[in-house]
Protein backbone atom coordinates (compact mmCIF):
# COMPACT_ATOMS: atom_id res chain seq x y z
CA UNK A 1 0.00 0.00 0.00
CA UNK A 2 1.60 3.61 -0.93
CA UNK A 3 1.77 6.10 1.97
CA UNK A 4 -0.93 7.57 0.82
CA UNK A 5 -3.14 5.30 0.25
CA UNK A 6 -2.36 3.81 3.53
CA UNK A 7 -2.82 7.11 5.48
CA UNK A 8 -6.38 7.55 4.08
CA UNK A 9 -6.71 3.99 5.61
CA UNK A 10 -5.73 4.85 8.93
CA UNK A 11 -8.23 8.45 8.31
CA UNK A 12 -10.99 6.22 7.56
CA UNK A 13 -10.52 3.72 10.07
CA UNK A 14 -10.62 6.87 12.81
CA UNK A 15 -13.34 8.59 10.94
CA UNK A 16 -15.62 5.15 11.37
CA UNK A 17 -14.25 4.27 14.82
CA UNK A 18 -17.13 2.49 17.22
CA UNK A 19 -16.81 0.20 20.08
CA UNK A 20 -20.31 -1.34 19.98
CA UNK A 21 -21.63 -3.56 17.45
CA UNK A 22 -19.96 -4.75 14.25
CA UNK A 23 -16.80 -2.13 15.61
CA UNK A 24 -15.98 -5.47 17.71
CA UNK A 25 -15.47 -7.75 15.06
CA UNK A 26 -12.63 -5.65 13.96
CA UNK A 27 -11.53 -4.05 17.07
CA UNK A 28 -8.35 -5.80 18.00
CA UNK A 29 -6.57 -5.14 14.84
CA UNK A 30 -8.21 -1.73 14.43
CA UNK A 31 -6.66 -0.56 17.78
CA UNK A 32 -3.58 -2.07 17.01
CA UNK A 33 -3.19 0.20 14.34
CA UNK A 34 -4.79 3.52 16.38
CA UNK A 35 -2.26 3.16 19.14
CA UNK A 36 0.57 3.01 16.45
CA UNK A 37 -0.76 5.25 13.83
CA UNK A 38 -3.53 7.38 15.14
CA UNK A 39 -3.35 7.17 19.12
CA UNK A 40 -5.95 10.21 19.67
CA UNK A 41 -8.09 10.43 16.52
CA UNK A 42 -11.26 11.83 15.71
CA UNK A 43 -14.39 9.69 15.20
CA UNK A 44 -17.85 10.95 13.42
CA UNK A 45 -19.79 8.38 15.33
CA UNK A 46 -22.26 9.10 17.57
CA UNK A 47 -22.33 12.91 17.90
CA UNK A 48 -18.13 12.62 17.32
CA UNK A 49 -15.96 12.13 19.69
CA UNK A 50 -12.18 12.04 20.35
CA UNK A 51 -11.10 8.71 20.94
CA UNK A 52 -7.88 7.92 22.89
CA UNK A 53 -5.92 3.98 22.87
CA UNK A 54 -2.48 3.73 24.50
CA UNK A 55 -2.58 2.96 27.86
CA UNK A 56 -0.56 5.92 29.48
CA UNK A 57 -2.31 8.52 27.70
CA UNK A 58 -5.67 7.20 29.16
CA UNK A 59 -4.43 7.00 32.38
CA UNK A 60 -3.46 9.95 32.91
CA UNK A 61 -6.43 10.89 31.62
CA UNK A 62 -8.37 8.77 33.95
CA UNK A 63 -6.67 10.39 36.99
CA UNK A 64 -7.37 14.10 35.75
CA UNK A 65 -11.04 14.32 36.87
CA UNK A 66 -10.87 18.39 36.56
CA UNK A 67 -10.38 18.13 32.91
CA UNK A 68 -11.69 15.24 31.90
CA UNK A 69 -15.39 15.17 33.40
CA UNK A 70 -18.03 12.45 33.19
CA UNK A 71 -20.91 15.14 32.64
CA UNK A 72 -23.43 14.60 31.17
CA UNK A 73 -22.50 11.27 31.00
CA UNK A 74 -19.83 8.29 30.95
CA UNK A 75 -21.67 6.48 28.29
CA UNK A 76 -21.45 6.70 24.67
CA UNK A 77 -24.54 6.35 23.75
CA UNK A 78 -26.17 7.37 26.83
CA UNK A 79 -28.41 4.71 28.39
CA UNK A 80 -31.52 6.37 27.60
CA UNK A 81 -32.03 8.11 31.31
CA UNK A 82 -33.53 11.20 31.39
CA UNK A 83 -31.21 12.36 34.27
CA UNK A 84 -27.91 12.03 34.93
CA UNK A 85 -26.88 8.27 36.82
CA UNK A 86 -25.62 8.17 40.24
CA UNK A 87 -22.76 8.30 41.18
CA UNK A 88 -21.23 7.22 37.27
CA UNK A 89 -22.05 10.46 35.70
CA UNK A 90 -21.42 12.78 38.52
CA UNK A 91 -18.46 14.96 39.50
CA UNK A 92 -16.79 16.28 42.32
CA UNK A 93 -17.61 17.22 44.78
CA UNK A 94 -21.55 15.69 44.62
CA UNK A 95 -20.02 12.55 43.47
CA UNK A 96 -17.60 12.06 46.24
CA UNK A 97 -20.77 11.77 49.16
CA UNK A 98 -23.14 9.58 46.46
CA UNK A 99 -20.15 7.10 46.15
CA UNK A 100 -19.86 6.82 49.97
CA UNK A 101 -23.53 5.61 50.09
CA UNK A 102 -22.74 2.14 48.15
CA UNK A 103 -18.70 1.40 48.89
CA UNK A 104 -19.40 -0.09 52.30
CA UNK A 105 -21.74 -2.84 50.57
CA UNK A 106 -19.24 -3.86 47.75
CA UNK A 107 -16.02 -4.39 50.09
CA UNK A 108 -14.47 -7.42 49.63
CA UNK A 109 -15.21 -8.16 53.06
CA UNK A 110 -19.08 -7.81 51.90
CA UNK A 111 -18.20 -10.01 48.78
CA UNK A 112 -16.82 -12.71 51.29
CA UNK A 113 -20.42 -13.29 52.84
CA UNK A 114 -21.83 -13.22 48.94
CA UNK A 115 -19.85 -16.13 47.75
CA UNK A 116 -21.95 -18.71 49.16
CA UNK A 117 -24.75 -17.23 47.11
CA UNK A 118 -22.87 -17.05 44.02
CA UNK A 119 -21.58 -20.54 44.27
CA UNK A 120 -24.63 -22.13 45.18
CA UNK A 121 -26.32 -20.69 42.01
CA UNK A 122 -23.62 -21.41 40.03
CA UNK A 123 -24.26 -25.37 40.60
CA UNK A 124 -28.18 -24.68 40.72
CA UNK A 125 -27.59 -23.45 36.91
CA UNK A 126 -25.39 -26.23 36.28
CA UNK A 127 -27.65 -28.75 37.22
CA UNK A 128 -29.53 -27.37 34.20
CA UNK A 129 -26.68 -27.76 32.07
CA UNK A 130 -26.56 -31.23 31.58
CA UNK A 131 -27.99 -32.95 28.01
CA UNK A 132 -26.80 -34.20 25.35
CA UNK A 133 -27.04 -31.62 22.58
CA UNK A 134 -25.01 -28.17 22.13
CA UNK A 135 -25.74 -26.11 25.44
CA UNK A 136 -25.98 -22.29 25.44
CA UNK A 137 -23.41 -21.61 27.86
CA UNK A 138 -24.70 -17.88 28.03
CA UNK A 139 -28.23 -18.16 28.14
CA UNK A 140 -28.46 -21.04 30.73
CA UNK A 141 -25.14 -19.80 32.41
CA UNK A 142 -23.70 -16.89 32.08
CA UNK A 143 -26.53 -14.56 31.69
CA UNK A 144 -28.37 -15.96 34.83
CA UNK A 145 -25.71 -16.40 37.20
CA UNK A 146 -25.07 -12.77 37.81
CA UNK A 147 -28.72 -11.50 37.32
CA UNK A 148 -29.84 -14.38 40.12
CA UNK A 149 -27.23 -13.05 42.68
CA UNK A 150 -27.84 -9.33 41.58
CA UNK A 151 -31.92 -10.00 42.36
CA UNK A 152 -30.92 -11.47 45.97
CA UNK A 153 -28.51 -8.48 46.71
CA UNK A 154 -30.93 -5.61 45.86
CA UNK A 155 -33.77 -7.57 47.05
CA UNK A 156 -35.68 -7.71 44.21
CA UNK A 157 -37.99 -10.91 42.93
CA UNK A 158 -36.31 -13.68 40.91
CA UNK A 159 -39.61 -13.66 39.01
CA UNK A 160 -38.63 -9.99 37.52
CA UNK A 161 -35.48 -11.71 36.09
CA UNK A 162 -36.95 -11.84 32.64
CA UNK A 163 -38.24 -8.32 32.44
CA UNK A 164 -34.80 -6.99 33.83
CA UNK A 165 -33.42 -8.90 31.23
CA UNK A 166 -35.34 -7.56 28.62
CA UNK A 167 -34.48 -3.68 29.90
CA UNK A 168 -30.80 -4.38 29.73
CA UNK A 169 -30.73 -5.41 26.34
CA UNK A 170 -32.75 -2.43 24.80
CA UNK A 171 -30.70 -0.27 26.91
CA UNK A 172 -27.34 -1.50 26.28
CA UNK A 173 -27.58 -3.25 22.98
CA UNK A 174 -30.46 -1.54 20.98
CA UNK A 175 -29.02 2.28 22.09
CA UNK A 176 -26.74 2.67 18.65
CA UNK A 177 -29.45 1.69 16.43
CA UNK A 178 -32.97 2.58 18.18
CA UNK A 179 -32.36 5.14 21.01
CA UNK A 180 -35.65 6.28 21.08
CA UNK A 181 -36.64 2.43 22.24
CA UNK A 182 -33.64 2.49 24.69
CA UNK A 183 -35.22 5.43 26.30
CA UNK A 184 -38.69 3.71 26.97
CA UNK A 185 -36.78 1.10 28.21
CA UNK A 186 -34.89 2.84 30.56
CA UNK A 187 -38.50 4.46 31.30
CA UNK A 188 -40.28 1.50 32.20
CA UNK A 189 -37.24 0.62 34.48
CA UNK A 190 -37.22 3.29 36.51
CA UNK A 191 -40.99 3.48 36.93
CA UNK A 192 -40.50 -0.33 38.46
CA UNK A 193 -37.53 0.74 40.55
CA UNK A 194 -39.76 3.61 41.64
CA UNK A 195 -42.98 1.23 42.87
CA UNK A 196 -40.60 -0.82 44.61
CA UNK A 197 -38.77 1.72 46.62
CA UNK A 198 -41.78 3.09 47.58
CA UNK A 199 -43.79 -0.04 48.61
CA UNK A 200 -40.10 -1.03 50.33
CA UNK A 201 -40.31 2.56 52.33
CA UNK A 202 -43.40 1.27 53.79
CA UNK A 203 -42.78 -2.16 54.40
CA UNK A 204 -39.35 -3.62 57.10
CA UNK A 205 -36.18 -2.61 56.50
CA UNK A 206 -34.07 -5.77 54.44
CA UNK A 207 -30.22 -6.05 54.36
CA UNK A 208 -29.89 -5.50 50.47
CA UNK A 209 -28.90 -2.63 48.57
CA UNK A 210 -32.50 -0.95 47.92
CA UNK A 211 -33.03 -0.61 52.03
CA UNK A 212 -29.24 0.84 51.75
CA UNK A 213 -29.97 3.41 49.19
CA UNK A 214 -33.54 4.08 51.36
CA UNK A 215 -31.61 4.71 54.87
CA UNK A 216 -29.02 6.60 53.06
CA UNK A 217 -27.74 10.47 54.20
CA UNK A 218 -25.98 12.81 52.05
CA UNK A 219 -25.02 16.34 53.29
CA UNK A 220 -27.64 14.78 56.33
CA UNK A 221 -30.56 14.52 54.50
CA UNK A 222 -32.17 11.05 52.52
CA UNK A 223 -32.10 10.56 49.02
CA UNK A 224 -34.78 12.34 47.27
CA UNK A 225 -37.35 9.89 44.67
CA UNK A 226 -35.22 11.02 41.65
CA UNK A 227 -31.71 10.19 43.70
CA UNK A 228 -33.07 7.25 44.54
CA UNK A 229 -33.98 5.69 40.95
CA UNK A 230 -30.95 7.36 39.48
CA UNK A 231 -28.71 5.55 41.33
CA UNK A 232 -31.04 2.46 41.79
CA UNK A 233 -31.02 2.34 38.05
CA UNK A 234 -27.06 2.45 37.80
CA UNK A 235 -26.88 -0.22 40.45
CA UNK A 236 -29.41 -2.53 38.05
CA UNK A 237 -27.67 -1.73 34.66
CA UNK A 238 -23.85 -1.75 35.59
CA UNK A 239 -23.51 -5.10 36.71
CA UNK A 240 -25.34 -7.99 34.91
CA UNK A 241 -24.87 -7.52 31.56
CA UNK A 242 -21.40 -6.57 31.75
CA UNK A 243 -20.05 -9.60 33.92
CA UNK A 244 -22.33 -11.68 31.93
CA UNK A 245 -20.34 -10.95 28.98
CA UNK A 246 -16.91 -11.40 30.47
CA UNK A 247 -18.10 -14.58 32.02
CA UNK A 248 -19.50 -15.54 28.50
CA UNK A 249 -16.04 -14.74 26.60
CA UNK A 250 -13.73 -16.13 29.23
CA UNK A 251 -15.56 -19.38 28.49
CA UNK A 252 -15.63 -18.39 24.77
CA UNK A 253 -11.93 -18.31 24.81
CA UNK A 254 -11.46 -21.66 27.03
CA UNK A 255 -13.84 -23.57 24.54
CA UNK A 256 -11.32 -22.85 22.23
CA UNK A 257 -7.94 -23.52 24.09
CA UNK A 258 -7.95 -26.98 25.47
CA UNK A 259 -4.37 -26.62 26.55
CA UNK A 260 -4.90 -23.12 29.27
CA UNK A 261 -8.69 -25.43 29.96
CA UNK A 262 -7.30 -27.57 31.38
CA UNK A 263 -3.76 -26.02 33.40
CA UNK A 264 -7.06 -23.94 35.36
CA UNK A 265 -8.72 -27.40 35.82
CA UNK A 266 -5.50 -29.11 37.38
CA UNK A 267 -4.99 -25.67 39.12
CA UNK A 268 -8.14 -24.20 40.13
CA UNK A 269 -5.85 -20.96 42.42
CA UNK A 270 -4.76 -20.02 39.05
CA UNK A 271 -8.52 -19.05 37.70
CA UNK A 272 -8.15 -15.82 39.67
CA UNK A 273 -5.16 -14.38 38.19
CA UNK A 274 -6.54 -15.72 34.64
CA UNK A 275 -9.86 -13.70 35.33
CA UNK A 276 -7.55 -10.55 35.11
CA UNK A 277 -6.69 -11.48 32.01
CA UNK A 278 -9.67 -12.09 30.55
CA UNK A 279 -10.84 -8.94 31.50
CA UNK A 280 -8.00 -7.47 30.11
CA UNK A 281 -8.28 -8.67 26.74
CA UNK A 282 -11.93 -9.75 26.89
CA UNK A 283 -13.77 -7.05 28.53
CA UNK A 284 -17.62 -5.81 27.99
CA UNK A 285 -16.73 -2.16 28.72
CA UNK A 286 -14.30 -1.14 25.92
CA UNK A 287 -14.61 2.28 26.60
CA UNK A 288 -15.71 5.00 28.47
CA UNK A 289 -15.94 8.65 27.39
CA UNK A 290 -15.68 12.24 29.38
CA UNK A 291 -15.86 16.00 28.66
CA UNK A 292 -13.49 18.45 28.32
CA UNK A 293 -14.06 20.59 30.86
CA UNK A 294 -11.30 23.57 29.03
CA UNK A 295 -9.08 23.25 26.02
CA UNK A 296 -6.08 20.47 26.70
CA UNK A 297 -3.63 18.37 24.81
CA UNK A 298 -3.61 15.02 24.62
CA UNK A 299 -0.54 13.08 23.24
CA UNK A 300 -0.14 16.54 21.32
CA UNK A 301 -3.74 16.74 19.99
CA UNK A 302 -5.74 19.95 21.00
CA UNK A 303 -9.05 18.98 22.12
CA UNK A 304 -11.22 22.05 23.12
CA UNK A 305 -13.51 22.29 25.82
CA UNK A 306 -16.83 20.70 25.75
CA UNK A 307 -15.79 17.87 23.16
CA UNK A 308 -16.20 14.11 23.70
CA UNK A 309 -13.24 12.42 24.87
CA UNK A 310 -13.69 8.06 24.34
CA UNK A 311 -11.18 6.72 26.80
CA UNK A 312 -10.51 3.21 24.84
CA UNK A 313 -9.64 1.17 27.65
CA UNK A 314 -10.09 -1.85 25.59
CA UNK A 315 -7.08 -0.53 23.02
CA UNK A 316 -4.89 0.36 26.30
CA UNK A 317 -5.22 -2.96 27.63
CA UNK A 318 -3.52 -4.28 24.92
CA UNK A 319 -1.09 -1.84 24.44
CA UNK A 320 2.20 -3.27 23.73
CA UNK A 321 3.99 -0.62 25.60
CA UNK A 322 2.51 -1.33 28.51
CA UNK A 323 1.37 -5.13 28.11
CA UNK A 324 4.35 -7.35 26.28
CA UNK A 325 2.77 -9.09 23.77
CA UNK A 326 -0.20 -7.10 24.42
CA UNK A 327 -2.70 -9.27 21.45
CA UNK A 328 -2.24 -12.47 23.42
CA UNK A 329 -3.92 -14.36 26.02
CA UNK A 330 -1.44 -15.18 28.91
CA UNK A 331 -3.68 -16.80 31.51
CA UNK A 332 -1.06 -16.49 34.18
CA UNK A 333 0.35 -12.80 32.93
CA UNK A 334 1.96 -10.99 36.01
CA UNK A 335 2.16 -8.40 36.18
CA UNK A 336 -1.56 -7.44 34.57
CA UNK A 337 -2.46 -3.65 36.14
CA UNK A 338 -4.70 -3.62 33.55
CA UNK A 339 -8.04 -0.80 33.91
CA UNK A 340 -10.68 -2.73 32.48
CA UNK A 341 -12.89 -1.26 35.79
CA UNK A 342 -11.55 1.95 34.74
CA UNK A 343 -9.15 3.89 37.13
CA UNK A 344 -9.31 7.29 39.24
CA UNK A 345 -12.38 8.21 41.04
CA UNK A 346 -14.48 6.58 39.13
CA UNK A 347 -13.26 3.24 39.44
CA UNK A 348 -16.24 0.71 38.96
CA UNK A 349 -18.11 0.52 42.26
CA UNK A 350 -19.05 -3.20 41.64
CA UNK A 351 -15.56 -4.16 40.28
CA UNK A 352 -14.95 -6.69 44.02
CA UNK A 353 -18.51 -8.38 42.98
CA UNK A 354 -17.71 -9.08 39.10
CA UNK A 355 -14.78 -10.08 39.93
CA UNK A 356 -16.15 -12.79 42.67
CA UNK A 357 -18.82 -13.85 40.04
CA UNK A 358 -16.45 -14.85 37.28
CA UNK A 359 -13.86 -16.54 39.73
CA UNK A 360 -16.44 -18.90 40.99
CA UNK A 361 -18.66 -19.01 38.23
CA UNK A 362 -15.44 -20.03 36.36
CA UNK A 363 -13.98 -22.28 38.78
CA UNK A 364 -17.95 -24.29 39.02
CA UNK A 365 -17.87 -24.44 35.65
CA UNK A 366 -14.49 -26.17 35.18
CA UNK A 367 -15.01 -28.43 38.32
CA UNK A 368 -18.47 -29.56 36.51
CA UNK A 369 -17.51 -29.33 33.31
CA UNK A 370 -13.72 -29.92 32.79
CA UNK A 371 -13.89 -30.70 29.35
CA UNK A 372 -16.13 -28.30 26.90
CA UNK A 373 -15.50 -26.67 23.13
CA UNK A 374 -17.60 -24.92 20.79
CA UNK A 375 -19.91 -26.58 19.28
CA UNK A 376 -20.04 -27.50 15.15
CA UNK A 377 -20.93 -24.18 13.40
CA UNK A 378 -19.45 -21.16 12.83
CA UNK A 379 -17.37 -19.51 15.89
CA UNK A 380 -19.68 -17.35 17.77
CA UNK A 381 -18.38 -13.29 18.24
CA UNK A 382 -16.03 -12.73 20.90
CA UNK A 383 -18.33 -10.00 22.33
CA UNK A 384 -21.88 -9.43 23.39
CA UNK A 385 -24.38 -11.74 25.52
CA UNK A 386 -25.53 -13.50 22.70
CA UNK A 387 -25.37 -17.80 21.84
CA UNK A 388 -22.70 -19.41 23.14
CA UNK A 389 -23.12 -23.01 22.29
CA UNK A 390 -20.79 -25.27 23.65
CA UNK A 391 -19.96 -28.92 23.33
CA UNK A 392 -20.20 -30.24 27.03
CA UNK A 393 -18.58 -33.87 28.07
CA UNK A 394 -19.78 -35.05 31.50
CA UNK A 395 -16.52 -34.84 33.75
CA UNK A 396 -16.32 -36.32 37.27
CA UNK A 397 -19.61 -35.64 39.15
CA UNK A 398 -18.77 -34.13 42.38
CA UNK B 1 8.14 6.81 44.55
CA UNK B 2 12.09 8.44 44.16
CA UNK B 3 14.77 6.47 42.49
CA UNK B 4 15.98 6.34 45.72
CA UNK B 5 13.57 4.24 46.76
CA UNK B 6 13.89 1.99 43.90
CA UNK B 7 17.46 1.57 44.51
CA UNK B 8 17.77 0.53 48.07
CA UNK B 9 15.21 -2.61 47.55
CA UNK B 10 16.17 -4.72 50.39
CA UNK B 11 16.49 -3.38 53.95
CA UNK B 12 19.52 -4.55 55.85
CA UNK B 13 17.85 -6.99 58.56
CA UNK B 14 16.31 -8.23 54.84
CA UNK B 15 12.77 -6.98 55.53
CA UNK B 16 11.18 -4.55 53.04
CA UNK B 17 8.56 -1.60 54.43
CA UNK B 18 5.34 -1.93 52.44
CA UNK B 19 3.00 2.00 51.70
CA UNK B 20 -0.15 2.40 50.32
CA UNK B 21 -0.54 6.12 48.88
CA UNK B 22 -4.08 6.80 50.40
CA UNK B 23 -4.72 9.30 47.99
CA UNK B 24 -4.23 7.16 44.99
CA UNK B 25 -5.94 4.04 45.87
CA UNK B 26 -9.11 3.38 44.35
CA UNK B 27 -10.03 0.37 45.93
CA UNK B 28 -9.24 -2.22 43.44
CA UNK B 29 -8.39 -4.47 45.75
CA UNK B 30 -5.60 -6.30 43.70
CA UNK B 31 -3.70 -6.22 46.47
CA UNK B 32 -5.95 -7.74 49.25
CA UNK B 33 -6.18 -10.71 46.76
CA UNK B 34 -2.47 -11.01 46.33
CA UNK B 35 -1.45 -10.89 49.68
CA UNK B 36 -3.98 -10.35 52.09
CA UNK B 37 -1.70 -10.49 54.91
CA UNK B 38 -0.27 -7.64 54.22
CA UNK B 39 -3.07 -5.43 53.03
CA UNK B 40 -6.73 -5.09 54.12
CA UNK B 41 -9.49 -2.91 52.71
CA UNK B 42 -11.12 -0.44 55.16
CA UNK B 43 -15.01 -0.33 55.76
CA UNK B 44 -15.21 1.68 52.24
CA UNK B 45 -12.90 -0.77 50.57
CA UNK B 46 -9.44 1.21 50.14
CA UNK B 47 -6.69 -0.74 51.50
CA UNK B 48 -4.75 -0.32 54.74
CA UNK B 49 -1.82 -2.36 55.24
CA UNK B 50 -1.96 -3.75 58.41
CA UNK B 51 2.19 -5.50 57.88
CA UNK B 52 3.91 -2.55 57.22
CA UNK B 53 7.30 -4.65 57.75
CA UNK B 54 7.47 -7.60 56.25
CA UNK B 55 9.92 -10.29 56.14
CA UNK B 56 10.85 -13.01 53.56
CA UNK B 57 7.79 -14.59 53.46
CA UNK B 58 5.49 -11.99 51.79
CA UNK B 59 8.30 -10.80 49.69
CA UNK B 60 7.19 -11.99 46.93
CA UNK B 61 3.53 -11.58 47.23
CA UNK B 62 3.91 -7.83 48.19
CA UNK B 63 6.06 -7.25 45.20
CA UNK B 64 3.55 -8.61 42.98
CA UNK B 65 1.14 -5.97 45.05
CA UNK B 66 2.93 -3.43 43.64
CA UNK B 67 3.26 -4.29 40.11
CA UNK B 68 -0.57 -5.30 39.94
CA UNK B 69 -1.95 -1.93 41.43
CA UNK B 70 -3.51 -0.25 38.40
CA UNK B 71 -3.47 3.32 40.20
CA UNK B 72 0.34 3.00 41.52
CA UNK B 73 -0.62 3.65 44.93
CA UNK B 74 1.96 0.95 46.56
CA UNK B 75 5.44 1.02 47.36
CA UNK B 76 7.58 -1.35 48.38
CA UNK B 77 11.45 -0.10 49.55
Amino acid sequence: MSSHASDEHVRTLARDFSHHDEGLDVAFDVYRELRSRCPVGRSERYGGFWFVTRFDDIHRAEQDWETFAVAPGMLLPPMGHVRPGIPIDIDPPRHTAYRRVMLPAFTPQQIDSVEPLVRRTARELLDGVAGTGPVDAAERYAIPLPMMVFCELAGLPIADAAMLGDWIDRIFYVRTHDYADTERAAAECCAYLLDHLRRRRSGPLRDDLLSRLLTAEVDGRPLSDEELVDYGFVLLTAGLDTTSWVLRSSLWYLAQNAEDRARLVAHPELVAIAVEEFLRCLSSVQAMARTATRDTDLNGQRVSKGERVLLVFGAGNRDEEKFADGDRIVIEREPNPHMAFGVGIHRCLGSNLARRELRVGLEEFLGRYPDFSLAPGPVPPWYGIGPLPLHVSRGSLR
Amino acid sequence: MSSADHNSRSMENGTRRVEVDRSRCQGHNRCVALCPDVFEPDEFGYSVVRLPEVGREFEERVLMAERNCPENAISVS
